[in-house]
C-alpha cells in the first residue's frame, strides 16, 4: 500500500466521520429546532471537498500535459543532435558532451522528470542493461547503427582438466579473411586459422597445472591488428576416475591404455582374460554390482563385453561410465547387441583405415607440449613424419539419441555416446589406437581417450567456472549463493553479497579473476576489462533493445502516478478557501432559525449542568 | 706522306705514354693500398679502376700534343741542315710550286741523316722519384696506420637506467669486446650494449668506467663465481673466455647501492658439419657397362669452415653367395670451393682398388670442421656401387621377387619336336603299330606338357574340346563313364613342380603372375599344344609337327617377352580348431599380476610459482619464496628450453618484488617451464533431484 493510498485512506474516513458528525448535530437540531437543511446540504458537500483539496495539495496530479516524445542521447550520439529541433533531448552519462541537452544519471530519472512521454528515440548506439528495463515502459525507437567489425561472440572453454586441450570459439562480425590466432600465456602463437563464412572458427590450446590462465585471441587482417581479448581458462586437478580396464585377450591396447592411465593418475584396475580361466593384470575384483559400483568409468573390449553385457548395464543405469572398444572387425552378434544399446550403426562392416590429422608444424607443436623429463621425453611427431597404421569399424556410430563425438580428419565418425539410466555409454571405433603412443602422437592418443572418458565417467562434485562473458562496471547476478556469500577480486578485495531468494547482485569494479566463495566451494569468473570485446557488448544490447516494444502504450506508464512535478500551492490556495468556507459556514448563523433568547440559555445550561 | 710523319712522330708519342704511365703507376699502387686498408677489396679494385683510366686519358693527351707543328718546329730547331724546310716533307696535300717541290727533294735526301729518336723527350726523371717516394711514403703509411678496433675501444654510454646517487658509484660508460676464436675467421667486434652473442670460445673484454670512482668492483655471475674488475687508469678492464652462456651484471658498488639490471651473453655453439651426397642421389648404383671408374660427390658445409682434406672410406665387398670377403681403406681426399662449402668429387679406379664383378664399393666421406682445439668429425651418408656378377642375372630382393620362366618346359616342347622328327625319320625301320605306340607316347607327353602351360592359364584350358562322337553323350545316359577323369600321371615335365608338391603357391594361381599380353601367348600355345597333341595321338607325328613349331614359337617369344613377378603376400595360417584349444600341458599357468609403475610429473616448484604469480586462488601478492624455483631451474636445465631466461625472471622479481612486469615476464617465462601433465577427465557434476528423477524416468522407458 502506498502512501499516497493510506493517505486517501484516511481523508476518506475523516470525511465519513465528519458527515457522521454533521448528521448527529442536524439530529439534535431537529431537536431543538434549529436545524436547516440547506446548511446542512452545504457542509455535507464542502467535507469531502475539502478532503480532495487537502489529498491534491500533498500529491499534486500532473499539471498540464508534458511532452509525449524524448530523444535519448546514448554512447556514440552524433554532436549535431543537440543542435536538431525536436523532442527535448536527454543525455544519459554514456553520451558524448553535447550542448542544448538535459544531463540524467539513466532513463528512469529521465522518465520521472518527464512525466507523460510515450515513446523515446534513442540516438546513438542504444541503451545498456541499466536503462532497458526503464525503457520498457514506453516505445521505443531505435535505428542501430552498424556494428563495428570485430569479435562478435567468444565462448572460452568450460573448466579443463590440468594438462588438457581445450577448444575456444568465437564468431567475428564483418571480417571476411581475417586471421584469427591463439597466445599462449607466454606470448606464443599456439594455434591460428581463420573463420568460415559465417565468421565462426574454433582454435586450440593445451593447459599446465591447475590454476588460473588466461590467452589472448588476436584477430589481424592483412596483418593489422583489429581486436584481441582475453580468453579466461580455469584449469582444474580433477578428482582422480577410478577406472575399470576389461579386455577378453591380452594386447598391445590393453597395456598401452593402461600405461597411460595409470600416468595420468587414474586409479586403474586391469583384467585381462587369458583364456582357460586365467587372468592377468591387476588383482582379480568382483565384476557384480557391488563391485561396478567401485569404479567410476569402464573401457571394455567386445570380447570381455559378450560375457558381462548384464551386470554392465545395470551399472551404467547406476551411474557407471561405459566405453565399449572393438579389438577388431566385430561379428554380428556383438554389433545387434551395440545396436540394442541405442547405437546406429551403418556402414560396412569390417575394418577401415583411419585418416589422422596431420601434425602441427614445429613452433605450434612446441607450444602445446610441455617440457620433457627422463622418462617421458618430449616426442613431437612432426608433419613429415611417418603415419603410423591405425585403423577403425567402417561402421559409424550414430543414431537418434546418440550424441556424436571424435572425428577422424576425413570426417568419418569415431564415437558417440548416449544415456543409460543416470550413466552414459560410449563407443569408440578407433582400432589399434596405441600406435599414436609410439609415433610422436601421444597428445592425439591422450585427447581421444580422455574425450571418451570425459563423456561418460560418472558424474562428481568438482569446482567449475561461472560461464558467460562478464564487463567490469555492469552489474551482475550471482546465484545459488545461499545465505553467504563473498566475492574477492585480483587485487585481494572482498565484497560479501546480499542474497535476495539465493541470487545476490555484484558490481565488478576491475577486470581479472574473481573468486566467489559459498562455504568451501569455491567458483571463479573472469571479468573483462571495460572496453574489452566492444563488438559483442554492442551486439548483446542491440539484441536487448531489439526486444523492446516499438508501439506506443495506451497510457503514459510514468505519469500520473509518481508525478512530482505538478505545482500543489493552487490546491493548497483552493484547500484553505475552501476550509475557510466551511469553518465560517459553520460558525456562522446563516440558514439558522435565528433564536436570540435562545442564546443565554445555553451558557445557563452550562452553568446549570456545572453547578451541581 | 703520311707514314713519314707517323715514322718520326711515333717515337715520342710511346715515350710520352710511358713516361706518364711510369709517373701514374707508384700512385696508382699507393690508392689500392690505402683503399685496401679503409674500404676493402672493392674499394681497391674501384681505385685502381678509375685511376688506370684517368692515367691513360692524360697519357693519351700529353701523347697528342706531339703532333705535325712540334714535329716541324723541333726539325727545325735540331737540324739547320734541313733549312727550315722541313714543313715542305710534311705539308698537307697542298699543291706545290716547282721550287717548293726541288727543294723538298733536297731535304728528303737529307732527312735520314738523323732518326726520329733524337726527337723523343727525355723520361721526367725528378718527378719519378718524388712520385715514388710519395707513393712509398703514403703506402707505409696506410700500412702502418693503427686499426680502429686494436686500440683502446670507445666507450658507449651505460643505460643501466639506475639513479644517480652522491657517493655511490655508478656506471656511465661501456663497451664489450668480442674477440672470437681464430679459426672461425670472424673479425674482432666492440659491441655498446654489455648483452650480446658471441660464438663459443670468443674472448670476451669488458672495459667500464664508473664515477665516482669505486674502491672495487665486479662483474657478479648469476650462477658462478665473480669476476673482479682491475682498474687501468680510468677505466676498469676484465675479460674471460666464453664457454657457456650467462647472466651478468655490473657492481661497481659492493652490493651497497641500488641492484643493477642483468646481461646476458649467449655462447653460439660451434655446429658440426653436415654432408650431403650430390651424385649419385640414390644410395645405391649400378656399374654401367664399360665403367672403369667411380666418381661419386659429397658437399660439405659448416658454419665456420670445412678441413680442407677429409676421408673416404671405401668398404669392399667381393664375391658371391656366403663367400664374400670384406676389405677397408681410409684414403685422403682433398676438397675444392670455399670454406664453408667444399666439394668432394674423389675419382675411385676400379682397377686400383681390385673391383670386379660380383663386388660392391661402399664409400662414406667423413669430414672434419676446422674448430680449434678439437675439430668436430662427422660420416656421410654410404654410397654403394654395386657391380652385377655377370654370370647370374641381377636378383637379391633388392627391387622385389624376380623369378626367371620355366627353363624346363621350353625345353620340353623343343624335345617333343625332336622327338617326333627322329620317330618320323625312324617311320620305315619300325612297325605301324610301334609307330603309333610311339606317337602316342609322345602325345601323352604333349598333353603333359600342355597341362602344365594350363596351370598358368588358371586351369582353364584342361577341358578338351568335345569329340565329334560325343553327340548326346549325357552324364545320364545309362552307362558307366568311368570314373572321374584322371590325374595325369607324374613323370615328365612334373619334378619342376617342387612348389606345388612341397609348398603352396602365395598367390592365387600362377596366371594371376601373368600379364595380359603373356597369358594371350601363352594361350595359342597350348592351343596349338592341343592341335599337335591330337596328331600325335592319332599317329600322325607328321602333321602334328607343325602345330609343334608354332608352339614352340609362341612360347619363345613368351620367354623373350616376359619374367614372371610373383607377389608377395602374408601367411595364410590355417583356420584354428576350436576343439584342440585348452587341451595341451597347462601345469605352471595362473593369473598373474603385471606390476607397472606411474610415471610421476615433475613441476612441482615450476606450477606453484606458477600459481603464486598470478591472479587466482594459490596468488601471492606480496614477496614470493624463489629458492626452491631457482634451484629446480638450476638441477633441470637441460629440460627447460631457456634456463638462463627463467633464472634472469626469477632475479629480477626476486630484487623487486613489487615490479608487476617482471612477475608477468616470470610467468610467461614458466609457463614454457611446466610439464604438460597427462589430462584426467573433468567430471560433470552430478544432476541434481530433479535431474536424477528424469534421467531416471527416460532411463527405464527403454
Amino acid at each position: 500500500m502506498t502512501v499516497q493510498w493510506t493517505v486517501a485512506l484516511l481523508f476518506g474516513l475523516a470525511t465519513l466521520l465528519a458527515w457522521a458528525r454533521l448528521w448527529l448535530w442536524q439530529r439534535g437540531g431537529l431537536a431543538t429546532g434549529r436545524a436547516s437543511p440547506v446548511r446542512l446540504a452545504l457542509l455535507m458537500l464542502l467535507q469531502p471537498l475539502v478532503s480532495a483539496l487537502l489529498y491534491y495539495a500533498l500529491f499534486p496530479p500532473m499539471v498540464g500535459v508534458g511532452t509525449p516524445d524524448l530523444r535519448i542521447a546514448t554512447a556514440g550520439t552524433s554532436r549535431l543532435a543537440g543542435a536538431v529541433d525536436g523532442a527535448p533531448l536527454i543525455l544519459l552519462p554514456e553520451a558524448p558532451v553535447i550542448g542544448g541537452g538535459e544531463a540524467t544519471p539513466d532513463l528512469a530519472t529521465a522518465l520521472r522528470r518527464h512525466p507523460g512521454v510515450r515513446t523515446i528515440t534513442v540516438l546513438g548506439n542504444g541503451l545498456g542493461p541499466r536503462d532497458i528495463d526503464a525503457a520498457r515502459q514506453v516505445a521505443v525507437e531505435f535505428d542501430p547503427p552498424p556494428l563495428r567489425p570485430g569479435i562478435l561472440n567468444l565462448t572460452p572453454p568450460p573448466t579443463v582438466p590440468a594438462g588438457g586441450r581445450f577448444v575456444v570459439g568465437a564468431t567475428l562480425a564483418g571480417l571476411s579473411d581475417a586471421t584469427v590466432e591463439l597466445i599462449d600465456p607466454a606470448g606464443r602463437i599456439t594455434d591460428s586459422g581463420s573463420a568460415d563464412r559465417d565468421g565462426h572458427f574454433l582454435l586450440a590450446g593445451t593447459a599446465r597445472a591447475a590454476g588460473a590462465v588466461s590467452f589472448t585471441l588476436r584477430v589481424r587482417k592483412d596483418k593489422r591488428l583489429i581486436e584481441q581479448a582475453d580468453v579466461p581458462v580455469w584449469v582444474t586437478d580433477s578428482t582422480r576416475p577410478r577406472l575399470l580396464i576389461l579386455a577378453g585377450a591380452p594386447g598391445p591396447e590393453v597395456k598401452y591404455l593402461r600405461r597411460w592411465a595409470s600416468d595420468a593418475g587414474f586409479d586403474v584396475t586391469t583384467q585381462m582374460s587369458a583364456g582357460g580361466g586365467i587372468a592377468l593384470g591387476d588383482a582379480p575384483v568382483a565384476l557384480d554390482a557391488a563391485g561396478l559400483r567401485r569404479f567410476d568409468v569402464a573401457i571394455v573390449d567386445d570380447r570381455a563385453w559378450a560375457g558381462l553385457r548384464g551386470p554392465l548395464i545395470a551399472a551404467v543405469r547406476g551411474g557407471l561410465g561405459l566405453v565399449l572398444r572393438a579389438g577388431g572387425a566385430i561379428d554380428g552378434a556383438t554389433r545387434s547387441q551395440w545396436q540394442a544399446l541405442g547405437f546406429g550403426l551403418s556402414g560396412p562392416a569390417g575394418v577401415a583405415p583411419l585418416a589422422l590429422p596431420k601434425a602441427s608444424d614445429e613452433a605450434v607443436a612446441r607450444t602445446r607440449h610441455g617440457i620433457g623429463s627422463d622418462e617421458a621425453p618430449v616426442d613431437m611427431a612432426l608433419p613429415e613424419d611417418f603415419a603410423p597404421d591405425v585403423g577403425r569399424l567402417g561402421l559409424t556410430p550414430g543414431g537418434g539419441a546418440a550424441v556424436p563425438m571424435l572425428q577422424d580428419a576425413g570426417g568419418a565418425r569415431l564415437g558417440a555416446w548416449r544415456v543409460i539410466g543416470i550413466g552414459r555409454v560410449a563407443l569408440f571405433t578407433g582400432i589399434d589406437s596405441y600406435a599414436l603412443t609410439l609415433t610422436g602422437r601421444r597428445d592425439l592418443y591422450g585427447d581421444w581417450w580422455n574425450g571418451l572418458l570425459t563423456a561418460v565417467a560418472r558424474p562428481a562434485p568438482s569446482s567449475h567456472m561461472i560461464p558467460g562473458i562478464l564487463w567490469a562496471g555492469e552489474r551482475m547476478a550471482l546465484c545459488d549463493i545461499g545465505g553467504d556469500g563473498q566475492v574477492e577480486n585480483a587485487a585481494g578485495a572482498q565484497t560479501r553479497l546480499a542474497p535476495v531468494a539465493g541470487c545476490g547482485a555484484f558490481w565488478p569494479a576491475r577486470a581479472g579473476w574473481h573468486e566467489l566463495r559459498v562455504k568451501d566451494a569455491l567458483r571463479p569468473f573472469y571479468v573483462q576489462s571495460h572496453d574489452a570485446l566492444p563488438t559483442m557488448r554492442a551486439a548483446r544490447d542491440r539484441q536487448a533493445m531489439a526486444m523492446l516494444s516499438t508501439t506506443t502504450p495506451g497510457a503514459p506508464a510514468v505519469a500520473v502516478t509518481t508525478g512530482g512535478s505538478g505545482s500543489a500551492w493552487p490546491f493548497w490556495v483552493a484547500w484553505l478557501v475552501a476550509s475557510a468556507l466551511l469553518w465560517w459556514l459553520e460558525r456562522s448563523r446563516v440558514g439558522r432559525r435565528a433564536v436570540l433568547s435562545s442564546s443565554p440559555v445555553e451558557p445557563a445550561l452550562a452553568t446549570a449542568s456545572a453547578a451541581p | 706522306m703520311t707514314a713519314l710523319l707517323a715514322h718520326w712522330i711515333a717515337p715520342a708519342r710511346r715515350r710520352a705514354l710511358a713516361d706518364t704511365l711510369a709517373l701514374a703507376m707508384p700512385l696508382l699502387i699507393a690508392g689500392g693500398v690505402v683503399g685496401w686498408r679503409w674500404g676493402g677489396l672493392v674499394i681497391t679494385l674501384l681505385i685502381v679502376a678509375i685511376g688506370s683510366a684517368t692515367t691513360i686519358l692524360i697519357a693519351r693527351r700529353s701523347a697528342a700534343r706531339f703532333d705535325r707543328a712540334w714535329l716541324i718546329r723541333s726539325l727545325d730547331n735540331s737540324r739547320p741542315e734541313l733549312e727550315d724546310s722541313s714543313a715542305l716533307l710534311f705539308a698537307e696535300d697542298a699543291p706545290l710550286a716547282p721550287l717548293q717541290v726541288l727543294q723538298r727533294t733536297r731535304i728528303a735526301a737529307r732527312i735520314d741523316q738523323g732518326v726520329p729518336d733524337d726527337l723523343r723527350p727525355g723520361w721526367s726523371r725528378r718527378t719519378l722519384i718524388a712520385v715514388s717516394i710519395i707513393a712509398a711514403t703514403l703506402i707505409i703509411a696506410a700500412l702502418l696506420w693503427p686499426r680502429p678496433d686494436e686500440g683502446p675501444p670507445t666507450l658507449a654510454a651505460a643505460q643501466e637506467g639506475l639513479p644517480a646517487r652522491p657517493g655511490i658509484p655508478r656506471l656511465v660508460a661501456q663497451n664489450l669486446r668480442i674477440i672470437p676464436p681464430s679459426y672461425t675467421g670472424l673479425p674482432l667486434r666492440d659491441s655498446a650494449s654489455l648483452d650480446a652473442r658471441a660464438p663459443q670460445g670468443a674472448r670476451l673484454e669488458w672495459t667500464l668506467r664508473f664515477d665516482p670512482q669505486p674502491s672495487a668492483a665486479v662483474l657478479t655471475m648469476l650462477a658462478g663465481q665473480p669476476l673482479s674488475l682491475r682498474r687501468d687508469g680510468e677505466t676498469w678492464i676484465a675479460s674471460r673466455t666464453l664457454d657457456a652462456s650467462f647472466l651478468y651484471r655490473v657492481d661497481p658498488t659492493a652490493a651497497r647501492g641500488p641492484t643493477p639490471p642483468l646481461h646476458r651473453i649467449d655462447a653460439i655453439a660451434d655446429a658440426p658439419p653436415q654432408v650431403k651426397a650430390l651424385s649419385p642421389t640414390a644410395s645405391l648404383s649400378m656399374v654401367t657397362s664399360g665403367q672403369r671408374n667411380w666418381t661419386p660427390a659429397f658437399a660439405a658445409t659448416d658454419d665456420y669452415g670445412v678441413a680442407a682434406t677429409a676421408r673416404l672410406r671405401v668398404t669392399l665387398a667381393i664375391g658371391e653367395g656366403e663367400n664374400v670377403t670384406f676389405s677397408e681403406r681410409e684414403i685422403a681426399v682433398t676438397g675444392s670451393g670455399p670454406a664453408r662449402d667444399r666439394r668432394f668429387a674423389p675419382r675411385l679406379d676400379f682397377s686400383s682398388f681390385g673391383f670386379v664383378a660380383g663386388g660392391d664399393m661402399v664409400v662414406q666421406l667423413i669430414v672434419r670442421d676446422n674448430r680449434a682445439p678439437t675439430p668436430q668429425e662427422v660420416r656421410g651418408p654410404s654410397m654403394i656401387l654395386r657391380w652385377p656378377s655377370i654370370k647370374e642375372p641381377e636378383s637379391g630382393g633388392m627391387e622385389g621377387m624376380v623369378n626367371t620362366t620355366l627353363p624346363a618346359y621350353f625345353r620340353s616342347q623343343r624335345q617333343i619336336i625332336i622327338d617326333a622328327e627322329s620317330l618320323i625319320k625312324q617311320k620305315r625301320g619300325i612297325t605301324p603299330d610301334r609307330y603309333i605306340m610311339r606317337s602316342a607316347s609322345i602325345g601323352g607327353d604333349q598333353q603333359i606338357l600342355r597341362g602344365r602351360y594350363s596351370q598358368f592359364l588358371g586351369g582353364e584350358e584342361e577341358g578338351e574340346p568335345p569329340l565329334p562322337t560325343a553327340d548326346g553323350h549325357q552324364e545320364d545316359d545309362g552307362h558307366d563313364h568311368g570314373g572321374p577323369p584322371k590325374q595325369p600321371s607324374t613323370g615328365f615335365g612334373a619334378p619342376e613342380d617342387v612348389l606345388g608338391d612341397f609348398g603352396h603357391p602365395h598367390d592365387d594361381s600362377p596366371a594371376s603372375s601373368l600379364d595380359p599380353e603373356t597369358r594371350a601367348i601363352l594361350k595359342q600355345a597350348v592351343d596349338e599344344m592341343w592341335q599337335s597333341e591330337r596328331e600325335l595321338k592319332q599317329g600322325r607325328p607328321d602333321l602334328a609337327l607343325p602345330f609343334a613349331y608354332k608352339a614352340l614359337r609362341f612360347i619363345k617369344e613368351v620367354q623373350q617377352a616376359t619374367r614372371i613377378f610373383l607377389s608377395r603376400v602374408g601367411p595364410e595360417l590355417p583356420p584354428i580348431d576350436a576343439t584342440r584349444r585348452m587341451t595341451g600341458k597347462r601345469e605352471g599357468l595362473a593369473s598373474r599380476t603385471l606390476a607397472i609403475a606411474p610415471v610421476e610429473g615433475r613441476d612441482g616448484p615450476a606450477a606453484a610459482a606458477w600459481r603464486a604469480l598470478g591472479d587466482g586462488l594459490d596468488a601471492i601478492r606480496g614477496p614470493i619464496a624463489l629458492g626452491a624455483l631457482e634451484e629446480w631451474t638450476r638441477t633441470n636445465a637441460g629440460r627447460l628450453p631457456d634456463a638462463l631466461a627463467l633464472s634472469g625472471a626469477i632475479d629480477s622479481v626476486r630484487s623487486d618484488p613489487a615490479c608487476m612486469a617482471c612477475r608477468a615476464r616470470l610467468r610467461a617465462q614458466l609457463w614454457t617451464a611446466m610439464e604438460r601433465p597427462l589430462a584426467r577427465p573433468a567430471r560433470r557434476r552430478p544432476a541434481d533431484a530433479g535431474g536424477a528423477r528424469y534421467l531416471g524416468a527416460i532411463g527405464s522407458a527403454q
